[in-house]
């Protein structure tokens, strides 16, 4: 198995994935719905047996170039969703997880002279996959939450019950910051292993601790407030704005110079 | 505020305590420990180190078992209330939100900033006391929910516990922590290295560099526009690998490597290969301009630390250069001496430490000039005998994790059963 028949193997896994989301929607009613499911699994299922097979013909795992670690960010991420979506029913998480792999599998796909691309020696490491992963999830439920958050402002200035909506956001909330810990301590075992030392206050490293303590601000509000919905709300949409500065922002900031995440 | 709502007679200050003597107490936290570092002067502060920090550890654990076991005060029963919680993290947050935007540990700060910590907060008073304050609370938390044992409260057990383990451990250990630095030479074996500071530390071995290995990337074509001073890179124009044989337009040029040398001198003819040190890339490339068909053949070398670089001129504003090959990986095979006689070999590179003797050996750098020629390698040996504590805290809270990702909040997880599409 080589990346000369991948294209095949794209086709047959996006248009599962896609066929297994329409499905889910037309036969959520119906007592078929598992039909639904078996497309789903076969994507992964499909895209899983690329990956062993390119393993095999390379006679190393495929850990090493971009395009190799494309593959695995498109195989984790859809597993991560589908388990997710089989625990929680958030049919928004399916979509966006699966609609993701489907990109990053695309993007092998178009872009085959980027399968040698240079990676730095830091970044070659196990770790980096799980990582960013874990990451791409916890941002997309963090995201969510904050979208949700404004839904429930909009619907307390419409003096509607606002009951429901706040459930969601903590449960969204609860299974992102879930994910951002994993984020955190995967990148801390990681750096021992690549830098020394596990924590080192680089800004990026700084800025991510700040985003964990602003959702650690927002469960421990809604655990001693529960009755106080537009405080919450508020921490909700906030955090968000740390959030993106950590995300897209560090860059920017003078204090970030001489970051090992500036790239 | 919530709790004053409930019980309009009650007064600031009248227990329970809630949001606002919460804040009131935590600021005040903080800004002691602002007032401390300002009479404190330049002398940074330092954490105890063993044993010292150890039988501090004890001392506040059990201090908080027997209180909160034993002396059920109002005062007491705060610590492990939510506003604490809330207060405590704030004001830290706080704190470390002012240290995302100022530089840290830039020589050229100075001034009040300076004088209040904000400059180096991770070993400031104010960061310190607010850490500890958030430690007391987390710790009185903890104990306050540890029973019944329910497979709730062992999951808050792991987050909250790990969360305190991990600070306890990573912040007291930190004076425990050695890092040195060390520059091997190939041939030569050394065992004095140096900390930070430039203190230099003889070590109970010595390590001698055996081959330093380089493994690098092609190098790469661009167009190097004169008039910018730079490489041209745009959507029209990107770099292009130096393979032999293959082809790619860059901005009109239809640029061809006829040629490569992996390794090269120059002669009167042009390029030969050579495999002498600091043997530069090499590439015979024709250049064909789309519009005017304008052909320029010619070698390009992007040189090395003792060969000149050699651009290839297309027109009076563009040149044809090659960037020097970035490493893909680098590793040191290194000798341990324990003794004059009882040595071991190992090979070391980034993301592949060595452990030895109570050590932890890092493949940091090399001379950069010298690229894959340098005959020395730069290494970090680490000594941390606090790790296998922070190991645990990290993994429960891996642990305490995985639960809320399953269990999300508790309510809401018998909801979604009978609900299929939110």
């Amino acid at each position: 198995m080589t990346w000369y028949n991948y294209s095949l193997y794209v086709y047959c896994v996006s248009g599962s994935w896609i066929i297994g989301m329409i499905l889910v929607y037309l036969l959520r009613k119906k007592r078929i719905k598992w039909l639904a499911d078996i497309f789903l699994v076969a994507g992964v299922v499909i895209i899983s047996v690329f990956t062993v097979g390119l393993w095999m013909e390379l006679e190393r795992p495929p850990f090493r170039t971009l395009a190799e670690t494309r593959l695995w960010y498109g195989i984790f991420i859809s597993v991560i969703g589908l388990v997710i979506y089989y625990r929680w029913r958030l049919f928004w998480m399916l979509a966006y997880t699966l609609l993701m792999a489907i990109l990053f599998l695309f993007i092998n796909y178009f872009n085959p002279d980027t399968f040698d691309k240079t990676l730095m020696p830091a970044l070659q490491s196990p770790w980096f996959i799980p990582h960013v992963v874990v990451y791409i999830i916890g941002y997309a439920f963090l995201a969510v939450s904050s979208l949700i958050g404004l839904i429930g402002i909009y619907k307390m200035r419409k003096n509607k019950n606002t009951d429901d909506t706040i459930a969601l956001a903590d449960n969204i909330v609860y299974l992102g910051f879930a994910f951002l810990t994993f984020g955190l301590l995967f990148g801390a075992l990681w750096a021992k292993e690549a830098w020394g030392h596990y924590w080192t206050w680089d800004p990026k490293e700084t800025w991510a601790f700040l985003t964990w303590m602003v959702y650690l601000i927002y469960i421990h509000f809604r655990v001693s407030k529960k009755k106080n919905v537009k405080s919450s709300l508020w921490i909700l949409s906030l955090a968000f704005i740390i959030l993106l500065i950590c995300w897209f922002g560090v860059n920017y900031l003078p204090s970030a110079q001489t970051s090992v995440h500036v790239y | 505020m919530d709790g004053m709502n409930k019980n309009k007679k009650r007064k600031t200050w009248q227990s329970p305590w809630g949001y606002l003597e919460s804040f009131i107490i935590s600021s005040s936290i903080l800004i002691i420990g602002f007032i401390i570092e300002f009479f404190s002067g330049d002398n940074l502060l330092k954490l105890p180190a063993w044993p010292v920090n150890l039988i501090l550890i004890v001392i506040v654990i059990s201090y908080i078992i027997i209180v909160q076991k034993f002396f059920k005060t109002s005062i007491v029963k705060w610590f492990s209330s939510p506003p604490a919680a809330i207060s405590a993290i704030s004001i830290l947050t706080f704190l470390i939100l002012l240290m995302g935007f100022i530089p840290q540990n830039n020589e050229a700060s100075d001034g009040f900033v300076k004088m209040i910590g904000l400059t180096h907060v991770t070993t400031s008073w104010p960061y310190l006391l607010c850490s500890f304050f958030l430690l007391l609370i987390l710790g009185f938390t903890i104990v306050r929910r540890l029973f019944p044992l329910t497979i709730k409260n062992f999951a808050f057990f792991l987050n909250h516990a790990g969360l305190f383990i991990v600070i306890v451990t990573a912040s007291l250990g930190s004076a425990d922590l050695w890092r040195l630095n060390m520059q091997t030479v190939e041939g030569r074996a050394i065992f004095t290295s140096y900390d930070h500071n430039g203190n230099s530390y003889n070590l109970p071995f010595a390590i001698k560099l055996l081959d330093f290995k380089i493994k690098e990337y092609p190098p790469n074509i661009g167009l190097y526009s004169n008039k910018d001073n730079k490489l041209k890179i745009d959507k029209k124009t990107q770099l292009m690998e130096v393979v032999e044989g293959s082809s790619k337009i860059l901005d009109n040029w239809n640029i061809i490597i006829e040629k490569y040398l992996n390794g090269s001198k120059k002669d009167s003819l042009g390029y030969d290969t050579s495999n002498a040190i600091g043997a530069a890339p090499a590439a015979y490339v024709k250049a064909v301009n789309q519009i005017s068909s304008k052909e320029i053949c010619g070698w390009v070398s992007c040189g090395s630390f003792n060969s000149l670089m050699k651009p290839l001129v297309l027109t009076s504003d563009l040149e044809l250069v090659m960037t020097i090959p970035v490493a893909r990986e680098y590793s040191s095979d290194i000798r341990v001496f324990e003794s004059m006689k009882k040595y071991k070999d190992y090979t070391i590179k980034v993301n592949e430490p060595l452990k030895v003797h109570g050590w932890t050996i890092y493949q940091t750098g090399y001379n950069e000039k010298m690229g894959k020629w340098s005959n020395m390698s730069i290494i970090e040996l680490v000594n941390d005998p606090w790790l296998p504590a922070v190991y645990v805290g990290i993994f429960m809270l891996l642990t305490g994790s995985l639960y809320l990702v399953w269990m999300g909040r508790s309510n809401q997880a018998k909801k979604t059963k009978n609900n299929d599409l939110v």
